[in-house]
């Protein structure tokens, strides 16, 4: 309907099947739900552990190929950053926060490879021992803020990624 | 404008999730395996996935979806263009399926895009099971008016959320229990709920 040379919104109300059954009685209360999921991720546990290496080594294998080309090959940062991504949105589900935390910091440095950043070898390195250090079993249930010297160097070493380029624009 | 069933949000309350079918939209094969397992022990009997756009696509044309969570960068165009095309497609059923979109990068941004483009809710990545179901709850129990426009279909994106079914929430007097946790430099996941709950102007 036009108003004034304006569009009227239709409004209307929509009970999808969703929010009629999900009503319905017989659900199990919050806290049963809650602890039936917790159980469910705790079974799929070691799974998921055999998973985590395969995945992290595989991260690892495709980190080491490019050196002398890395940073300007796209395909390849596409292919690191999706690993990242896969073991970012994992990692504390499964009762690894410092994984997701290393995780999506080294993902970081090659979202800014991407945008132009010079490649420095040794900034991905620290974070695939990082990587390494948050599997073991000792720090897999450390949260970031537990360890700040770690996750304070590595987010400043994230950084590092961002100065080079700013430097080399300067040059 | 209230809804017609006056449901009120601020009671204990549970969900009954078995028969609803899920769909739930990933690239990584392991995220949908963990999801699963947490709808599962929430009581969920029919959980299907996908792990592109056009398969997610084809399972919405296929079949009546009761919920689709899918992630904010399903590949290849992303689950908001995902979100998107299925609010925009006027000869399917499921237009008005509800849709939770998880993202790992949730910036303003995201957030306020995904909102734009139709979604009922934005979830952080790595998701707890807590905050999955508090989500589900919320959209079991506050459902939005929808809006029809030549730019938009959608749920309302002027809503204000007057606190979780469990009393999860932001306001002063809710209670304070943690449902979500922040990750990395993003929003967290209340702000998340927040900014989707800021009021919008057209």
């Amino acid at each position: 309907m036009v108003n004034n040379g304006k569009v009227e919104a239709r409004l209307f109300f929509v009970d999808t099947e969703f929010q009629k059954k999900a009503r319905r009685p017989g659900g199990a209360p919050r806290d049963v739900a809650l602890t039936r999921a917790q159980a469910g991720i705790d079974e799929i546990q070691v799974d998921f552990e055999a998973w985590l290496d395969l995945e992290l080594g595989e991260l690892i294998e495709l980190i080491q190929k490019p050196k002398s080309a890395a940073g300007r090959d796209t395909v390849w940062l596409e292919m690191v950053e999706i690993r990242c991504r896969h073991l970012r949105d994992v990692g504390t589900t499964m009762g690894f926060p410092l994984l997701t935390f290393v995780a999506d910091n080294l993902r970081e440095i090659f979202e800014r490879l991407a945008a132009g950043a010079v490649y420095r070898g040794h900034l991905i390195d620290c974070h695939v021992q990082a990587l390494k250090l948050a599997m073991q079993e000792q720090y897999r249930n450390c949260r970031p803020e537990q360890l700040p010297e770690l996750s304070d160097g590595l987010r400043h070493v994230a950084q590092f990624a961002t100065v080079v380029k700013a430097e080399q624009e300067q040059g | 404008m209230t809804h017609p069933t006056g449901i009120s949000s601020r009671t204990n309350r549970s969900i009954n999730l078995r028969d609803l079918l899920f769909l739930i939209a990933d690239p990584n094969a392991y995220l949908c395996t963990i999801v699963h397992s947490i709808l599962r022990g929430f009581g969920a009997t029919k959980v299907t996935e996908a792990r592109e756009c056009t398969h997610a696509l084809q399972a919405l044309s296929d079949q009546k979806i009761d919920i689709l969570i899918c992630d904010a960068l399903l590949p290849p165009y992303g689950g908001l263009k995902l979100t998107q095309a299925v609010r925009r497609n006027t000869k399917t059923e499921n237009r008005t399926v509800p849709i939770l979109v998880m993202a790992g990068d949730s910036r303003a941004t995201t957030i306020e895009n995904a909102r734009d483009a139709g979604a009922n809710m934005v979830i952080a990545k790595p998701i707890s099971p807590a905050q999955l179901y508090d989500r589900l709850l919320w959209i079991a129990f506050n459902p939005r008016q929808f809006v029809d426009t030549p730019n938009y279909f959608g749920p309302d994106r002027r809503f204000k959320i007057e606190g979780y079914p469990n009393g999860v929430g932001r306001r002063k007097g809710d209670t304070a229990v943690e449902i979500g946790e922040a990750t990395g430099p993003s929003l967290s996941q209340s702000d998340i709920d927040h900014l989707l709950n800021s009021a919008r102007a057209g």
